[in-house]
C-alpha cells in the first residue's frame, strides 16, 4: 500500500467523519434547513479518487461507501444506490470533460491540477446525478415529484458551497 | 460463448454497475419499512384512483335498485304506520276485546312520478305503475313530505293522477290543533300554496298552524301533514275563514310517491 493510497483513505475516512457526526446532525435536528435538506460531503471521496482508476474499482468502491454511510443513517442501500450510480457516472462525465490531449499522468480531479470551471462542471454533474437519485430512492415514488425536485435542489445547492468551500479552502494538490 | 466473454468483459464495468444497482434496491426494499410500505403503497395510489372512479360509477348505477328497495321499504312503513293509527282510533272509542279491533284497512304502493306539471290551470302527474300493480281509480297519492294527488285513470303500467293543484280537487283537510276541518283547493295562485276554505269565523287560528289531512274522505289516511298556515282572511260577509295554506311539499319536484289503497274505499263503492 504506498503512500497515495494511504493518503486518500485517512482523508476519506475524515470526511466520513464529517458526514456522520457533524453534517448528519445539523441536517436531521435542525429545523432551519428547509424542508428537511441534507449537506453531503461525502461524496467527495468518490470524486476525488484518481482519474485513471478503472471504473470497476470506483463503481465498487462507492458501493461500499455508500453501504458504510447507510449504516450511520439507518437507511440500508439507499445511500449505495444513489453513490454506485455516481460512480458508474464519473467515467461518462470524466470522458465528456476530457481536455484536448487527454488526461495527463500528473492530473487529479482538482482545482489546483484542472482549474475551478472543470472542477464546478465536474463536481455539479456528478452531485446532481447522485442528490437526484438519493431523494427519489429515499421517497421511492415517482408520485411525489415536486417534493424530489425540491430537496435535491436545496441538498444539491448547500452540498455545493460545502465542497467548494473545501477545494478553496484546502486546495487539495491530489 | 466467445462472443459471450467478449461481451461481459467489455461491459464488465456497466454489468458490476447494474448487479450493485440491484443489490442496493434489494437491501433498501428489504431493510426499510418506509420503502417497502411505499413499494406496496404506491401501486395502490394508482390503482385506488381508478377502483375509486370505478366504484363510483358502479354504485351510481346501483343506487337505483337501493333506492327502490328503500321505498319499497317505506311503502311497508307507511301501511302498518296508517294501520296502527287506524287502530288506535278505533280502539279508543270500543269496548270490544283488543284482538277484534286490529285493522288493515290501508294498503301502500310505492311508485315513480315519470311525467309531472306545474303551471296550467289542472296539472296531471303520470306515475309508473298501473292496475298490475293494484292501482285504481280514486286511490290517493301521498309524498314524503305531503299529499300529491288523486288518481284519476289507470291502465295496466301506468296510472294518471289529478295533482292538487287542480281546479277539481278538493282534499278534505284539518287543522292539527283545533280539529276544525275544511276543503283544501287550490286557485291557480302559486304551486307554492293552497286555500283551505269553510273553517267557521268562530275557529282558532294563528298563522303557522299545522294543516293535516282530515281522514273523512276515503282518500287519504287521517293526518298527514299537508302544510302550515301562512295567512288568513274572510271575504266580505262571509263567516268563513280564507286560509291560505304553504305546501309542505314541493309539487314541481314530486319523484317517489305513494298510493294509498284504502280498502274500506272499495267497499264503499261495490
Amino acid at each position: 500500500m504506498n503512500r497515495e493510497t494511504l493518503r486518500h483513505i485517512i482523508r476519506g475516512m475524515l470526511f466520513l467523519i464529517v458526514q456522520v457526526l457533524i453534517l448528519k446532525r445539523i441536517s436531521s435536528g435542525s429545523q432551519w434547513l428547509w424542508l428537511n435538506g441534507e449537506i453531503f460531503i461525502y461524496p467527495i471521496i468518490v470524486l476525488l479518487l484518481p482519474i485513471r482508476l478503472s471504473r470497476h474499482y470506483v463503481t465498487l468502491i462507492s458501493f461500499c461507501l455508500g453501504l458504510f454511510i447507510d449504516m450511520f443513517y439507518d437507511t440500508v442501500g439507499i445511500h449505495a444506490f444513489a453513490l454506485t450510480a455516481m460512480g458508474y457516472a464519473r467515467g461518462i462525465i470524466l470522458s465528456y470533460l476530457e481536455p484536448r490531449g487527454g488526461y495527463q499522468l500528473t492530473m487529479s480531479p482538482t482545482r489546483h491540477s484542472m482549474g475551478i470551471n472543470w472542477l464546478l462542471a465536474y463536481t455539479s454533474l456528478l452531485f446532481i446525478v447522485y442528490v437526484f437519485l438519493y431523494f427519489t430512492v429515499e421517497i421511492f415514488t415517482f408520485v411525489y415529484v415536486g417534493k424530489i425536485l425540491v430537496k435535491t435542489i436545496i441538498t444539491f445547492l448547500l452540498s455545493m458551497m460545502t465542497i467548494m468551500g473545501y477545494h478553496m479552502l484546502f486546495n487539495p494538490r491530489r | 460463448m466467445n462472443n459471450l466473454l467478449l461481451f461481459i468483459i467489455r461491459y464488465s464495468a456497466f454489468l458490476l454497475f447494474v448487479l450493485l444497482e440491484m443489490v442496493a434496491l434489494v437491501l433498501i426494499v428489504r431493510y426499510n419499512d418506509d420503502q417497502r410500505d411505499i413499494f406496496l403503497n404506491s401501486s395502490t395510489v394508482f390503482s385506488g384512483k381508478v377502483y375509486n372512479a370505478a366504484d363510483k360509477a358502479y354504485k351510481y348505477s346501483y343506487l337505483q335498485v337501493i333506492a327502490d328497495s328503500l321505498a319499497s321499504e317505506n311503502a311497508k312503513l307507511k301501511t302498518e304506520l296508517f294501520n296502527l293509527e287506524r287502530t288506535i282510533q278505533h280502539i279508543e272509542g270500543s269496548e270490544q276485546p283488543l284482538d277484534s279491533c286490529v285493522l288493515e284497512p290501508f294498503r301502500i304502493i310505492n311508485a315513480r312520478v315519470i311525467n309531472n306539471s306545474i303551471d296550467q290551470r289542472n296539472n296531471h302527474f303520470t306515475i309508473d305503475r298501473g292496475t298490475n300493480d293494484g292501482i285504481r281509480n280514486g286511490m290517493g297519492v301521498i309524498s314524503p313530505h305531503g299529499i300529491a294527488g288523486i288518481i284519476d285513470q289507470a291502465n295496466e303500467k301506468y296510472a294518471t293522477a289529478i295533482s292538487i293543484l287542480h281546479s277539481a280537487a278538493r282534499i278534505s283537510a284539518s287543522i292539527k290543533r283545533n280539529n276544525f276541518f275544511g276543503s283544501l283547493v287550490w286557485r291557480e295562485l302559486n304551486p307554492a300554496y293552497m286555500i283551505l276554505e269553510a273553517i267557521p269565523r268562530q275557529a282558532d287560528i294563528v298563522v303557522g298552524d299545522t294543516i293535516i289531512t282530515s281522514g273523512y274522505s276515503f282518500i287519504y289516511p287521517r293526518g298527514i301533514f299537508i302544510g302550515t298556515v301562512h295567512r288568513f282572511w274572510t271575504e266580505g260577509g262571509s263567516n268563513y275563514y280564507t286560509i291560505e295554506v304553504k305546501l309542505h311539499e314541493d309539487i314541481s319536484r314530486l319523484d317517489r310517491v305513494y298510493v294509498v289503497d284504502y280498502k274500506e274505499m272499495q267497499m264503499q263503492s261495490q
